[in-house]
């Protein structure tokens, strides 16, 4: 354990890199070891099989080399024995058969047939040439060489060469060596068989070194050997392989591979060659030094790549610390550990994981304590809130049972908190009709969730009271996933006072779109953003729409509304209608909002009264006069004609012959009855005139005189008369009967336009003046008509006077009546042709407010 | 035994009516007196009620020219006579377009009343007699057959018999016996009577 220790204290200082190469030479070392160990057997091994097979090919190549030599010769030979020459020299020659027959023997000669073939061929040339008969007898020998002996073939070699089958190659291992004989047939040129053509060539070191040709001979030597005897028969080089000496001689020093000879096993005879150690040797050298270098190479190799890699990874491991360190450093707020070149990477890293574990670990624990008292804390938030809370809160786990229940749930249920939980909350708080909208909400809050949208689901439905009334609630689902476990947190908003809230607003709404009037909202800029529909035709008189703008005359209207804050009022006419416009600003929003009546009807009216006013009052003021003489007349008419007809009926009567008295006395009655009747009218007709109470009203005399110039407007237009108004500047107060002055003024006015009609035209002048003097109001009306004349003067103001042809002669009588019961005076001033002025006085209010608290006093 | 002409008042005044029925009955004749124009229609019967109609012209309820011209879409030919007090000309007007015999103003003169009163009795006893004769005449056309009509017809026209024959193609005997029978139903004492008769139904037709 120390050790391990110590060590690894002292590898902490050893850096990556260097531990790297230290172990790729340590690697390359082992392995240069190994591949030694190994491969050197191998080689060995390898090289010993390998230079017997090789030397076994060489020697076979020596042998058939050898073999095709032979071959070649025996070819050569074949086209000899059937050379034309030959068989020209032969048809002369006849063989007789004898038995004992002496060959001819030519020595050194070179016969005619016998052309210079082999040398052309490279061959050696043959020591012996024998031509042979039929029964094997030699009959010519031509000698080669004068110094060669004469060889006399045994029978066994004659047999074989003399097949009659033709040419026939054998080797016979003859005292002076061995030789290679060739037989063949030959024939004359009539084809006549003649006999046997026999080749002799000694198998010497030319021929052996003729057949190896190229052979490289300092390397390989080639020789014949006999196999039984182990003793060499011809050699290549018979200086240093020497012919009779026996192989094991040489064995020490040559490496022998010796072959048999395939077409001549039954001479026994081997072909060997013979190479020497050195050369071996050499070779073996050679190829070890081959692998040694190979091995140094891949060890090399092996060291440089490993401590590559080993580096390449030290190098990255250093950017990882260094990466780690930072994060540590910036992120953890953690100083140790801090990477230090030159020092071990990996045990580095190591502790630096050790470290971090630990620190992880350790802020795991804090967060995991912080959590716990955040939960704590959370935990009583959520306790308060769900005590507190004005919604009900309830929590359902996924099948839908209660497991949390607030106080105002349990108000707003009808449910107690330990009764609700475990029961199922859509079954016990919804009306079954509403149970499946509710499980929608629920699912769609799950989808959202699961595809990772905002899972917070709102929704309004109708919720069971404790009492099994319904409530109109707004839902809100916010789904919990605790532990694989799906939980819903449901806040239910009672919202009854909401809806009739909505509903009272909706039919506030409506109370512009239901208004008969036009309604309009307008902006700063005249752009409209509500009509309602009884605003289409005034839109359209002005040539916009519901989307449209005011038009351009009403926009400084509407902006100077807004800049006021005030209300105002106006009048327009809009295709022939005559509209109210209240225009109220709404500063805050920006609007105003124009509140339009169609007036068209009361204007109309209004014009209409007016007028009708106007000529009501004329008429009636015509006609008043007219109507109580009328009526007067009428009255009277009754009882006058009633008594006329009774007096007519009784003098009619008292001229006749029958005269009843009772009857007469019976009409008298009835005359005076109808005399009383008739005073009974005059009296009521007194009494309705004289005992009025008086009326009095606060008039302006010039108001006065205006309301009436209006009445009679229209008979002075027909008159041709224009009113000249020349009143008092100030208002002249009075306190009058309205009604008897206006009809004292109409009366006035009317004489004076009646007493016009006969001026011309265009000089026809009425002039009306007021003016306040003293304590009086004094009021003028002048024209310039023919004027009274003196005579008329005094009886002007009597009743029943009159000028006029249609006239009562009643007028001015009571307009004196009317004036004296107001304690003023009515006089007139004419001169004839000239002017006519009535003066009318009348006590100023003041004067008269006096005198009358005088009287009262 | 033509009955005894009667001269009706209609007046609302209860003075009036009995002034007048005081000033009538002066002279012999004899008044009805009604307080209203739907009293008066209530007991009038065309048949039996000749004489005239003195008619106030304002009445509450339905007016004298009211009844007026009800009567006269009624086929009533009474004549009558309209009071009109003082400024009631206009309407006095009216009443005579429409028909009336004659108009007096109260209080009145009493002897142009009593004449007017006469005239209208003259004038509808004249109308009675017609319409009479009339109906007399058209009774015994009606017995005539076709063409004693159609003989009439040419014989009044002014033809001669011949004409006649020649228009009707039948022999002047034939129109000679036909002309016996018209005169003979219609009980004409000479050609020139049977003219009259003619005359007088033509009126009535026009």
């Amino acid at each position: 354990m120390t050790n391990k220790q110590s060590f690894i204290k002292i590898l902490r200082f050893v850096p990556m890199p260097v531990l790297a190469i230290l172990v790729g030479l340590l690697a390359g070392v082992v392995l240069w070891a190994a591949l030694d160990l190994i491969q050197g057997r191998a080689v060995t091994k390898i090289f010993t099989s390998e230079l017997h097979v090789q030397l076994e090919l060489r020697s076979r190549e020596s042998l058939v080399r050898f073999d095709r030599y032979i071959a070649n010769y025996a070819a050569t030979t074949r086209l000899l024995a059937n050379h034309r020459r030959l068989a020209e020299y032969l048809d002369p020659v006849i063989w007789q058969p004898d038995d004992n027959v002496v060959p001819t023997v030519y020595d050194r000669f070179q016969p005619v047939w016998l052309p210079d073939i082999f040398d052309r061929y490279g061959l050696p040339a043959p020591s012996h040439v024998l031509l042979l008969d039929g029964n094997g007898q030699v009959r010519e020998i031509y000698q080669d060489d004068e110094g060669l002996p004469l060889i006399e073939l045994s029978p066994e070699i004659r047999s074989a060469l003399t097949k009659p089958g033709g040419a026939t190659t054998i080797l016979s291992t003859e005292t002076n060596g061995v030789y290679l004989a060739i037989g063949d047939r030959i024939e004359d040129s009539a084809g006549y068989p003649m006999g046997y053509l026999v080749v002799l060539v000694p198998i010497d070191a030319a021929f052996l070194a003729a057949s190896q040709q190229g052979l490289a001979l300092q390397r390989v030597a080639v020789a014949l050997i006999d196999r039984t005897e182990q003793r060499i028969l011809s050699s290549i080089d018979p200086d240093s392989l020497t012919p009779g000496t026996l192989v094991t001689d040489w064995e020490d020093d040559h490496v022998v591979t010796s072959l048999s000879l395939p077409h001549y096993e039954h001479l026994d005879l081997h072909l060997a060659t013979f190479v020497p150690h050195a050369s071996v040797d050499r070779m073996s050298r050679h190829v070890r030094s081959f692998e040694w270098r190979q091995r140094a190479l891949a060890a090399l190799v092996f060291i440089l790549f490993y401590s590559l890699i080993i580096y390449l990874v030290s190098a990255r491991l250093n950017r990882i610390l260094t990466r780690m360190s930072r994060f540590a450093h910036r992120a953890l707020g953690i100083e140790q550990p801090r990477f230090r070149r030159g020092v071990n990477q990996l045990l580095l890293l190591e502790e630096w994981i050790r470290d971090f574990t630990q620190l992880v670990l350790k802020a795991r624990q804090e967060l995991s304590r912080h959590y716990e008292n955040e939960m704590r804390e959370t935990e009583a938030l959520k306790a308060a809130i769900m005590e507190a809370s004005l919604d009900s809160i309830v929590t359902i786990d996924g099948r839908g049972r209660i497991i949390e229940f607030n106080p105002t749930a349990e108000s707003a249920l009808g449910l107690r908190r330990n009764e609700a939980l475990g029961r199922l909350f859509a079954a016990r708080a919804l009306p079954a009709s509403e149970r499946p909208r509710f499980e929608r909400l629920l699912a769609r809050s799950r989808l959202a969730q699961r595809e990772g949208r905002e899972p917070h689901v709102r929704g309004e439905l109708a919720a069971l009271r404790g009492d099994g009334s319904t409530m109109p609630v707004e839902l809100s689902i916010v789904p919990i996933d605790v532990d694989d476990q799906s939980f819903y947190t449901l806040y239910m908003h009672d919202i009854t006072k909401r809806r009739e809230a909505e509903r009272e607003i909706k039919s506030l709404a409506r109370f512009a779109s239901e208004s008969p009037s036009p309604v309009l909202r307008v902006t700063r800029r005249g752009r409209i953003v509500y009509a309602n529909r009884a605003s289409r035709d005034l839109l359209k008189a002005w040539d916009s729409d519901a989307n449209g703008h005011l038009p351009s005359e009403w926009l400084q209207e509407v902006a100077d509304a807004l800049i006021d804050g005030q209300t105002r009022e106006k009048e327009t006419i809009a295709a022939d209608r005559t509209f109210a416009l209240l225009l109220t600003p709404i500063s805050d929003l920006g609007y105003v909002n124009i509140y339009a009546r169609d007036i068209t009807a009361v204007r109309r009216a209004e014009q209409e009264a007016r007028q009708h006013q106007a000529e009501l009052v004329h008429v009636s003021r015509l006609s008043t006069l007219g109507e109580v003489a009328t009526g007067m007349a009428h009255e009277l008419n009754q009882p006058l004609s009633a008594i006329v007809n009774f007096a007519n009926g009784a003098s009619r009567r008292l001229q006749g012959p029958n005269i009843d008295p009772d009857q007469l006395v019976q009409v008298m009655g009835q005359i005076a009855n109808q005399a009383q009747r008739a005073s009974e009218i005059i009296r009521r007709l007194r009494a309705l005139v004289g005992k009025q109470p008086p009326i009095r009203a606060d008039a302006d005399l010039n108001h006065l005189i205006r309301e009436v110039c209006s009445f009679v407007e229209f008979e002075a237009n027909r008159a041709d008369v224009t009113i000249h108004l020349d009143l008092a500047t100030a208002p002249v107060p009075i306190s009058v009967d309205l009604v008897q002055i206006e009809q004292v003024l109409l009366n006035l006015i009317r004489n004076a336009l009646d007493a016009l009609s006969d001026t011309p035209n265009d000089d026809r002048r009425l002039t009306i003046r007021t003016r306040a003097a003293h304590d009086d109001a004094e009021c003028v009306i002048e024209d310039n008509g023919p004027g009274i004349e003196p005579a008329q003067m005094a009886h002007l103001f009597e009743p029943f006077f009159t000028t006029k042809d249609s006239g009562m002669g009643m007028g001015l009588a009571i307009s004196q009546t009317i004036v004296a019961d107001h304690q003023g005076r009515i006089w007139v001033e004419s001169s004839p042709g000239e002017t006519t002025r009535f003066h009318v006085t009348l006590p100023l209010r003041s004067a008269r407010t006096e005198s009358i608290t005088d009287n009262a006093t | 035994m033509t009955p005894q002409p009667t001269v009706f008042v209609v007046d609302d005044d209860e003075a009036m009516r009995s002034s007048l029925k005081w000033l009538i009955e002066s002279v012999g004749l004899r008044v009805r007196t009604y307080d209203s124009a739907r009293a008066f229609l209530a007991s009038y019967v065309p048949e039996g009620g000749t004489g005239c109609l003195l008619l106030d012209v304002r009445m509450p309820g339905m007016s004298g020219l009211e009844l007026q011209g009800y009567l006269a879409r009624a086929d009533i030919t009474l004549p009558v006579i309209i009071i009109t007090g003082h400024g009631d000309i206009a309407m006095a007007v009216r009443a005579m377009k429409a028909g009336a015999l004659d108009f007096i103003e109260k209080p009145f003169n009493d002897e142009a009343l009593i004449n007017s009163i006469r005239r209208g009795l003259d004038y509808d006893a004249t109308q009675r007699a017609q319409r009479l004769r009339r109906a007399e005449i058209a009774t015994r056309l009606g017995q005539l057959t076709p063409r004693e009509h159609e003989v009439m017809n040419l014989v009044t026209d002014g033809k001669s018999n011949k004409e006649i024959a020649a228009t009707l193609g039948v022999s002047a005997k034939t129109v000679e016996a036909h002309r016996a029978r018209v005169m003979d139903k219609m009980q004409a004492r000479s050609l020139a009577d049977l003219v009259r008769m003619a005359l007088v139904v033509a009126d009535a037709t026009d």
